[in-house]
């Protein structure tokens, strides 16, 4: 039973935890919102939702390493850490396609 | 200590019960009341409904019942875009997202009372009493005075720095300015609504004048001691692309306009008392004097010296003493570190829903958030630049700091401008616009 209760608590605290993390993801990728519309869903520049998060965080790697001012994204791309665009891409990959 | 199956049944229960309730069976004590539909107010409404799943009662108070954007009303000043570009209204809000819209002005916010502030609203001569456990003001800008002289009858100053009807009176004034003449603009000292825009404006009317008003000249007097954001750019169109044009002096003040807006004294930044002004008069007289947060902010008590709300950035919480719990937003803030303009305050609203969802649920804030800047700056009729940053949270700040990647490190890091103004980066700008509107209105 001690058991039991203790992997029942640690399931709690992992749930939490991960709605917590969940909502933090959410609001970090609300940065690309303004631009790629609410939830990634705006096709005008590029729609993001329920894109592979492997392509995503592909992309905005290959954008970081260039160095020209031709486009907004590039020195955009390189204000994020890669636990952050790690995470703005897993949050993408996890909605529906629009 | 045994646990037997009904303490379990017990233990599951209480954690149902603690989450019906977070998740807003009791609506009445999750309400919230927003000042101001603009950028900030727009976009707190909206996320407050979408990220809570519409657990909480969201009222969105405005004088208005149509926004008048000021991203791109420079286009509108020259002729070039339609003033009902601009528009944009809050069906959406109170459709999509169930948001409460009251046209009305408010008037005062009361103290914390059994954990209920109460916003008195006034419509129509009819005055109100809104209650909610959370209030947050996005009441944008108001201007300092500006120290008039002459005789006659005082005409107000031409700031068009809200756009609305001062916008189509500059239009006005610009399209009927004769060829030769002079357009004045003054920049306050920052911080500023939009810092790019006054420097974009001196573009855009030296571009129209260039093409329809011949030997017309811009005068830019600019309180800072130098061009304010993107430098670069705007530096190279006033040396160059608008040579013989516009006259750029910076390190200048504003001392005095007359009655009539026809003539303009200032004097350099330095200068004492008792050193001589300069005098100079203009076709068009374009004052934008100091912004400070608006009048309710003022009222509130909410404003420090600076004329501005300081909060915490992590949540838009006032920090002045007995005021903590109401939230400022947008372009009244300060000490967040993040510049006042539109995509940033979408941004800040977004930090500040999820703030008040999270203290609402009883968990912990974001402890570090991140905002990005990205806007698009017209220099011609034809060409735009933009400037972007990332800001991060710091700790030992306590303000957001704008930060890039340096050899796999996040490193402190200035805003980057475009290379030049090119055709590309116009038409973006104008997709940048409607992407931005709706992620704030629709």
């Amino acid at each position: 039973m001690k058991t039991f209760l203790s992997l029942f608590l640690g399931m709690s605290v992992l749930l939490l935890g991960s709605a917590a993390a969940q909502a933090d993801a959410r609001l970090l990728a609300s940065n690309c919102f303004q631009c790629h519309g609410t939830d990634g869903r705006d096709n005008r520049f590029e729609d993001l939702a329920g894109k592979s998060a492997r392509d995503i965080y592909d992309e905005m790697k290959e954008m970081q390493r260039e160095p020209s001012r031709s486009n907004i994204m590039y020195p955009h791309a390189n204000g994020y850490t890669d636990r952050e665009l790690r995470a703005i891409a897993d949050y993408f990959a996890s909605l529906r396609k629009p | 200590m045994k646990m037997n199956r009904r303490a379990f049944i017990g233990s599951l229960a209480t954690g149902a019960a603690v989450s019906i309730h977070a998740g807003g069976a009791d609506a009445a004590a999750r309400r919230v009341i927003i000042v101001g539909g603009g950028m900030g107010g727009a976009a707190l409404a909206k996320y407050l409904r979408l990220w809570s799943n519409k657990s909480i009662d969201v009222t969105l108070v405005e004088p208005n019942a149509t926004y008048v954007s000021n991203i791109m009303s420079n286009l509108v000043i020259t002729g070039q875009f339609q003033r009902a570009s601009l528009n944009f209204d809050y069906a959406s809000l109170v459709k999509k997202y169930g948001v409460k819209v009251v046209v009305g002005r408010v008037t005062g916010i009361s103290d914390l009372v059994g954990g209920v502030r109460e916003v008195t609203v006034s419509r129509g001569g009819a005055t109100s009493i809104l209650r909610a456990e959370k209030v947050a003001l996005s009441p944008g800008i108001s201007f300092s005075p500006v120290a008039r002289f002459g005789s006659g009858d005082v005409v107000p100053i031409l700031h068009a720095w809200v756009a609305g009807p001062q916008t189509e009176l500059l239009k006005k004034q610009l399209a009927a300015m004769p060829a030769g003449g002079r357009f004045v603009l003054t920049i306050p000292k920052a911080p500023f609504r939009c810092p790019p825009g006054p420097y974009e404006r001196a573009c855009l009317v030296a571009d129209f004048l260039k093409r329809e008003k011949p030997g017309s000249k811009v005068l830019v007097l600019d309180e800072n001691p130098g061009i304010v954001a993107e430098a670069e750019n705007f530096g190279r169109a006033f040396s160059q692309t608008y040579r013989g044009v516009i006259e750029y002096r910076p390190g200048t003040k504003v001392v005095g306009v007359s009655n009539n807006n026809k003539t303009l004294r200032y004097k350099s930044v330095t200068a004492t008392e008792s050193d001589p002004y300069l005098s100079v008069s203009a076709a068009v007289m374009n004052v934008i004097p100091p912004n400070r947060a608006n009048a309710i902010a003022q009222s509130a008590g909410l404003t420090d010296l600076s004329g501005f709300a300081p909060v915490d950035v992590r949540t838009f919480e006032s920090t002045i003493a007995g005021k903590r719990g109401i939230h400022v937003l947008g372009d009244a803030s300060s000490n967040t570190g993040l510049p006042k303009a539109g995509h940033v305050g979408n941004q800040g609203a977004k930090i500040c829903a999820a703030a008040i969802i999270n203290k609402f649920d009883g968990m912990a804030v974001e402890k570090s958030p991140v905002a990005n800047s990205a806007c698009f700056s017209p220099i011609t009729n034809t060409k735009a630049s933009w400037l972007t940053a990332v800001y991060h949270y710091d700790v030992d700040q306590k303000k957001m700091v704008v930060k890039a990647m340096s050899n796999g490190e996040l490193v402190p890091a200035d805003p980057v401008e475009a290379a030049q103004p090119t055709a590309e980066n116009f038409a973006q700008m104008k997709i940048w616009y409607k992407v931005l509107m709706s992620d704030t209105f629709a």
